[in-house]
């Protein structure tokens, strides 16, 4: 190991947990010590990131307020360190970290809001896609159908959650009363997106959710159809496919068949 | 007198006066023309797949030369260097044609970890020479010269051959590579290290120097943080006037990362910047945003 590398070794285990060798390696001052001149790197190393983490999850940091989740932050980043190039990818953790802390596991609500947040952020940024445009599906042929998939935009996220997050979410960050906590049997689909420069969210049927999941995955139209049949029979599945379709086409979702 | 440069130059013609590039003033930049020559924005910013942080920088791109200021190079750690970071750079540079890409004088974390810090290197000869590879490494991936930005820093090492000054005018010529020299970082160091800014200053070979960083930082009383959250103090101006006599008219931009004020403020905050510059150099400076 060269030189530096042990230097820099002992620099980041002082920065990551605190280790002390690095001490005897850099020179203080009577005015200015050792350990407040290591004491300011280490300051900084978590400061910066807990303020990663409160822009990446803003609703959450609304909701636990600036000390909880002040202290959620610094424990956060104690087990996180960042492989990351890009500080906005920092936090990536914190909502199975939420859900199985033992401090957080009790309040179940906050691992679905962070998780909604990181989906949120992942819309957000997600590579840009033209899309597909309804003119372009009336020149498929009719044979083509049946095995026709589709390719997604990159920022279509699709999102299971309990508690009544997405609201709770939107009024944290417009300042607005929030509503109580209430938390379903079963978990509500959400699908989030992004269209243009504008990020979108709404809840999807079950029927709907089944359908879309399947044609992300690759399911071709035509048993994107038999699957609809099964579930509310042949009249009404050609209805429902092309309607969903139209849905998804419209929303921005599809930008291409494949 | 401005100060003869060498010939050939190194350095690209100044592009006047800039600012660094944040969100809160997409709309105020792109709603109207303020008087700002340049933007650099920060590379890592931009580093993702798409949405309104590259919508925006391709829009103000189409209006005014940019420079990409990196934070992630790592240029002194011992780690090797990133490979998916770098083409991800080349990437971007590709896509908006920057007028140049830096970074710091500095490595940010090893073993696969970064502290997404500016974290100081120890001068010696060793670091030199590894240092000067990568750079020349970095150059060839990128195709161009990089700026090199000195950090501030609260600690120095036993381990230190050289100073800091001597570090980097020598890492320039080895590496030939360019110098974004931060006035701020400067002062900070000077003041956390008990060294004459001028030193410092008077040891940068100017004909590397292609931008300069003005910010200021909070005084801790008996050291001071670069923390780029407050207007340029007085002392930051004088040592840039210096800087102005020692390196002749230079791309010249106010960072500041934090606490960020109205745009019209920092342009106000920009015009003083302008206004040293033309007394010190005795001619008005470059006013009008140019086509890079």
């Amino acid at each position: 190991m060269s030189t530096l590398e042990a230097l820099q070794r002992q620099f980041q285990a002082h920065l990551l947990r605190g280790d002390p060798a690095i001490e005897a390696r850099v020179s203080g001052s009577e005015r200015v010590p050792v350990d407040t001149r290591l004491g300011i790197y280490r300051g900084a190393y978590v400061s910066r990131l807990a303020e990663a983490l409160a822009a990446n999850y803003p609703a959450l940091a609304l909701l636990l307020g600036e000390d909880e989740f002040g202290a959620l932050a610094q424990e956060y980043v104690r087990g996180h360190d960042s492989p990351f190039f890009s500080i906005r990818y920092y936090g990536d953790q914190l909502p199975q970290f939420l859900a199985t802390h033992e401090e957080y596991v009790g309040a179940p609500i906050l691992a679905e809001l962070a998780r909604w947040e990181w989906t949120m952020t992942l819309v957000f940024d997600a590579a840009d896609a033209p899309a597909l445009t309804h003119e372009h599906l009336q020149h498929i042929a009719p044979e083509r159908w049946a095995q026709l998939r589709f390719d997604w935009h990159p920022s279509v996220q699709r999102l299971g959650l309990h508690w009544n997050v997405p609201q709770t979410w939107q009024a944290l960050l417009a300042g607005a009363p929030r509503p109580a906590a209430s938390v379903a049997e079963s978990a509500t689909p959400w699908l989030l997106w992004r269209q243009g420069l504008t990020s979108y969210y709404r809840s999807v049927a079950a029927a709907e959710a089944e359908v879309l999941d399947a044609a992300r995955s690759g399911w071709p139209f035509g048993e994107l159809c038999t699957r609809l049949c099964e579930a509310v029979g042949e009249a009404e599945a050609a209805r429902q496919a092309a309607s969903l379709l139209r849905t998804w086409v419209e929303a921005g979702l599809i930008t291409a068949t494949v | 007198m401005r100060p003869a440069r060498p010939f050939p130059m190194l350095t690209r013609p100044p592009l006047g006066f800039g600012l660094g590039l944040r969100v809160d003033h997409y709309e105020a930049i792109l709603a109207g023309s303020p008087p700002v020559d340049w933007f650099e924005v920060l590379t890592e910013n931009y580093l993702v797949g798409g949405g309104k942080p590259l919508h925006y920088l391709t829009r103000i791109r189409e209006r005014y030369p940019v420079a990409m200021h990196g934070v992630s190079l790592s240029i002194g750690s011992s780690a090797p260097l990133d490979r998916a970071y770098l083409k991800a750079v080349r990437s971007l540079a590709d896509r908006i044609e920057p007028a140049w890409i830096s970074d710091h004088l500095c490595w940010t974390g090893i073993a696969g970890r970064n502290t997404h810090d500016l974290l100081p290197l120890p001068y010696t000869e060793e670091a030199l020479a590894h240092v000067a590879a990568r750079v020349r490494e970095v150059q060839d991936v990128l195709g161009r010269r990089i700026l090199l930005e000195n950090v501030s820093s609260y600690v120095s090492f036993h381990d230190s051959r050289l100073s800091e000054w001597e570090f980097l005018a020598e890492l320039a010529a080895r590496a030939d590579c360019l110098i974004l020299l931060d006035v701020n970082n400067i002062y900070v160091s000077a003041v956390n290290h008990g060294f004459d800014p001028l030193t410092y200053l008077h040891a940068v070979p100017a004909e590397r120097v292609q931008q300069i960083h003005l910010a200021g930082h909070e005084d801790h009383g008996d050291y001071l943080v670069d923390t780029h959250d407050h207007p340029v103090p007085d002392p930051v101006w004088r040592l840039y006037a210096a800087a102005l006599r020692h390196v002749g008219p230079v791309s010249t931009m106010i960072e500041r990362d934090d606490h960020i004020p109205p745009l019209e403020e920092l342009c106000a905050e920009l015009g003083e910047a302008r206004r040293l510059a033309a007394r010190t150099l005795g001619e008005p400076q470059r006013r009008t945003a140019l086509s890079a």
